[in-house]
């Protein structure tokens, strides 16, 4: 019996010691030259192109691609060729014809034909999920030949800017486009892209392998395999990079975002993006019915210091709502700075000097920390021109909810934050500040015809110049009306080792690493 | 014995439809419309009233509660809001990872904590006994998510000894890929004789396992400890010294015997709320497992996820209370269950 128990204990004991000193030599395994290992924190909601509209976007446009791009900033032209070569429009703007790439293989085999492209869109037009809304402009697809392919619009629109948006633009290989959800869900894809999913592990790993028939080739130094990891820990991700065992990473804590670039193995790259961040002032209630004590708002905002603490220094101030590098942008449009003294002059002249009675509510999405930052500091600044706001932090889903509830119960003061589905000011300045008869977006509940009206002209005018020069009026009257304060365009940051090169910030496609142009030195 | 389990049983049905009930109607009224979460942020007005038909969200809330449980009774625990994949394949996906970091740490938890306890009783009021003390009550007191950090920082980036986070090195799993078979990478591993990926999913488990074990293993050796002390004052341990058995015989066998009826309780519980534990040390630790599903759809208000993983916590809660009723009545023969 003792010697027994004896046996047991040491056998156990010794399976014990066993594993934890076989597990030690396992992770110093380091990282080849022909792998990237990416540590995300984008998750996959789904897999499906046609539906696909969140932060899955990240990995989209390495396996699928559009019939056009929107080049990056400081190129040529404003687009450049994807699976069509070259593409134009008819003189009204309704009609965009596409001439297609040939030889364009599919990771199963299929083939690119105007028919493919056809029947990619018409799935997307027909399920109507995600950003599929995008191409509500469109009456017709049709077939010219083999490698042609025709949109005719029921009214004008600006086609390029559709056809090159990062969600619902993506081409189907011929073989998939009749699958359903289910079946992209459970793993599949089926696109033309330079990554192939090689397997799928949800919330935990996606593994790519470079497509050996992709139409580009691969002769300059390129990826075998890229290994994402799903990390949602900033700290976490920021000790992986360090060590080498990340190449690069989409999240650090943002105290060491600001000094990331002092360590000696890694940097941070910054580019523009197109997400942006606004205050809607509640237009349909006291006290910001009133057009100058808006305007006063919008003088008594600390925006650099918004940016400064709450973004950890990276965003630009916006100039009106459309952000920098997006068409329609104006930088000669103008901008409310920080001026107290401006700010309390506006509510002596709306007959309020000694400021406002009422405790003002203002919310916020409680999950997002750049809001949670800001937040008290505008609350500061309000009350120094005798505007008290009691800050009231919600869940979004909570959020929105109550602000399409109408505007009587809402907030008066409320933070979001943006970003265009495609490179177009029309999606942006239509869907919040347009009359909407029940809220849905327009949460300053702003309501201005003339506005409507120039916007709608803007997006169907074929005239490029004119639509920017119609864009800018607009945004004229939105910034004089002031029911909503733009208060900074975001810059991305983007961590990764230093001898990870050819990593490219494209604001058109935000998030995106294009693993094509990227190698290892 | 069977009758025992079949009442026990009956009464897991009551409380799984109270929880149900519970968490149903919590779910519903928090704001939040659970159709624009189906469909994403900038779906048109139209689109979200068609949603709402087709979940049934148009529906009175008894009928909506009625129709969640005819669904539950067929084994359908509904379809994520946020993936549209059926929930019970969300929890299928996950599970085994979650499980095979409670498993590890509840086998690690009982393997220090019960030799812990018997040495501190063995040692009472001696510095062992204190030393042990101040461990175990540390183990208690300290909060897991900051243990898992420190952890990361001194294990992997101060000594190099253990990876941050995972399941599986990226190298070796893109060299020695896992077949899956349970869904466990250890047994996987083994059961393929994939030694490589054996030895990396063992390094991988480490830092996680001891995390979530710590809590239970300072219970466990303060409990062992004083039903242990209460035992060792026994007259049959006093006539089995006179009688000369061994010390080491007397305190792991018979006297570590019948002083585990409470050891085996706490353990159980503790590995039942391990199931909740990990969660947030799943998060830091990258692991895939429950905590990584739950997570998002809790700040999306995607309900079925959510109520599909609290019934799953409530039913694994239940069913480890009546294995550890079993399992001290098969300890200590003077219990009779019925």
């Amino acid at each position: 019996m003792k010697n027994k128990f004896k046996l047991n204990f040491i056998i156990v004991l010794l399976a014990f010691v066993f594993m934890v000193f076989s597990a030690l030599p396992g992770q110093a395994a380091k990282l080849p030259k022909e792998i990237l290992v990416f540590a995300s924190v984008d998750s996959v909601t789904t897999w499906d192109p046609s539906a696909s509209y969140s932060t899955e976007a990240t990995y989209m446009p390495n396996i699928y691609e559009t019939l056009i791009w929107v080049a990056p900033p400081g190129s040529d032209k404003a687009f450049e060729p994807g699976l069509a070569e070259r593409w134009e429009a008819s003189s009204d703007g309704l009609t965009w014809t596409f001439y297609l790439r040939k030889g364009v293989k599919f990771h199963d085999g299929g083939m690119l034909t105007a028919k493919a492209v056809k029947d990619s869109i018409e799935r997307t037009m027909k399920m109507g999920k995600g950003a599929a809304f995008i191409f509500e402009p469109v009456k017709e697809i049709k077939l010219i030949d083999d490698y042609t392919v025709q949109f005719s619009l029921k009214s004008a629109a600006p086609f390029d800017r559709i056809a090159a948006s990062a969600n619902a633009a993506w081409i189907i290989s011929p073989n998939a486009v009749n699958k359903d959800r289910k079946w992209f869900d459970e793993g599949h894809e089926a696109g033309c892209g330079p990554y192939v999913m090689e397997s799928y592990k949800p919330d935990e790993e996606i593994i790519f392998k470079k497509f050996d028939q992709y139409w580009k080739g691969w002769k300059k130094a390129h990826f075998e395999r890229i290994v994402v990891k799903i990390v949602k820990e900033g700290t976490v991700a920021e000790q992986m990079l360090e060590s080498g065992v990340a190449d690069v990473a989409s999240r650090v804590p943002t105290e060491s975002s600001r000094t990331f670039d002092t360590k000696a193995c890694c940097e941070r790259l910054v580019g523009p993006s197109f997400i942006n961040y606004y205050l809607h002032l509640n237009t349909a209630k006291f006290p910001f019915d009133n057009k100058l004590i808006r305007q006063a708002v919008s003088y008594a905002i600390p925006y650099e210091d918004i940016i400064e603490i709450s973004a950890a220094g990276l965003g630009r101030q916006a100039v009106g709502p459309v952000p920098y590098g997006q068409f329609g942008h104006d930088d000669s449009l103008h901008q409310y700075t920080h001026n107290l003294d401006k700010a309390k002059k506006l509510m002596a002249e709306a007959g309020h000097p000694n400021g406002i009675k009422d405790t003002l509510t203002f919310t916020y999405a409680a999950e997002n920390d750049v809001e949670k930052a800001f937040a008290p500091l505008i609350k500061e600044e309000l009350a120094k021109i005798g505007i008290n706001v009691e800050i009231r932090p919600m869940i979004w889903t909570a959020q929105w909810e109550l602000m399409k509830g109408g505007p009587e119960k809402a907030h008066h003061l409320a933070a979001v934050m943006w970003w265009p589905t495609f490179s177009d000011p029309y999606e942006t300045l239509y869907s919040l500040w347009h009359v909407e008869k029940k809220p849905y977006w327009n949460f300053a509940y702003y309501k201005n015809p003339d506005f409507d009206k120039m916007i709608l002209t803007a997006y169907s005018t074929p005239d490029g110049d004119k639509a920017q020069m119609l864009y800018a009026n607009a945004q004229k009257m939105l910034i004089e009306d002031a029911p909503s304060i733009y208060l900074f365009d975001v810059e991305l940051p983007v961590f990764k080792r230093k001898e990870l090169k050819g990593y490219v910030i494209n604001p058109n496609y935000p998030r995106v690493p294009f693993w094509y142009n990227m190698y290892k030195e | 014995m069977l009758r025992y389990i079949i009442r026990r049983m009956l009464w897991l049905m009551f409380v799984l439809l109270g929880l149900c009930a519970i968490t149903f109607i919590l779910s519903r009224v928090v704001p939040g419309d659970p159709a624009t979460a189906y469909l994403g942020p900038r779906a048109k007005a139209e689109q979200v009233e068609m949603v709402r038909i087709q979940l049934g969200l148009d529906k009175p809330l008894y009928t909506q509660f009625f129709y969640y449980l005819r669904d539950l009774s067929r084994g359908n625990l509904g379809e994520s809001l946020r993936t549209h994949r059926p929930v019970m394949v969300g929890i299928i996906d996950h599970l085994p990872a979650s499980l095979e970091l409670m498993f590890s740490a509840i086998f690690v938890a009982l393997l220090v904590g019960i030799p812990l306890g018997v040495i501190s009783a063995k040692k009472e009021n001696t510095l062992v006994d204190h030393l042990i003390r101040l461990f175990s009550v540390a183990d208690v007191s300290l909060p897991s998510f900051w243990l898992a950090m420190i952890f990361q920082i001194v294990f992997f980036r101060w000594l190099g000894l253990f990876p941050i986070g995972g399941r599986i090195d990226t190298v070796v799993g893109l060299i020695s890929p896992i077949e899956k078979i349970t869904g466990f990478y250890v047994l996987d591993a083994l059961i393929t004789g994939n030694w490589p990926a054996f030895t990396s999913v063992l390094s991988h488990l480490v830092l996680p396992t001891i995390t979530l074990a710590c809590f239970s293993m300072g219970l466990i050796a303060r409990m062992t400890r004083s039903t242990m002390l209460e035992v060792l004052r026994e007259d049959y341990i006093t006539t089995a010294r006179a009688v000369g058995v061994s010390e080491k015989e007397i305190l792991f066998l018979q006297a570590l015997k019948n002083a585990m009826g409470p050891t085996i309780t706490t353990a159980g519980l503790s590995f039942a709320f391990m199931l909740t534990a990990t969660l947030y040390i799943e998060l830091i630790f990258f692991w895939p497992g429950i905590g990584s599903y739950i997570t998002k759809a809790i700040f999306l208000n995607d309900y079925p996820v959510i109520m599909g993983v609290t019934m799953l916590m409530a039913l694994f809660y239940v069913v480890v209370n009546l294995i550890v009723d079993i399992l001290i009545a098969v300890f200590d023969p003077r219990i009779r269950l019925g």
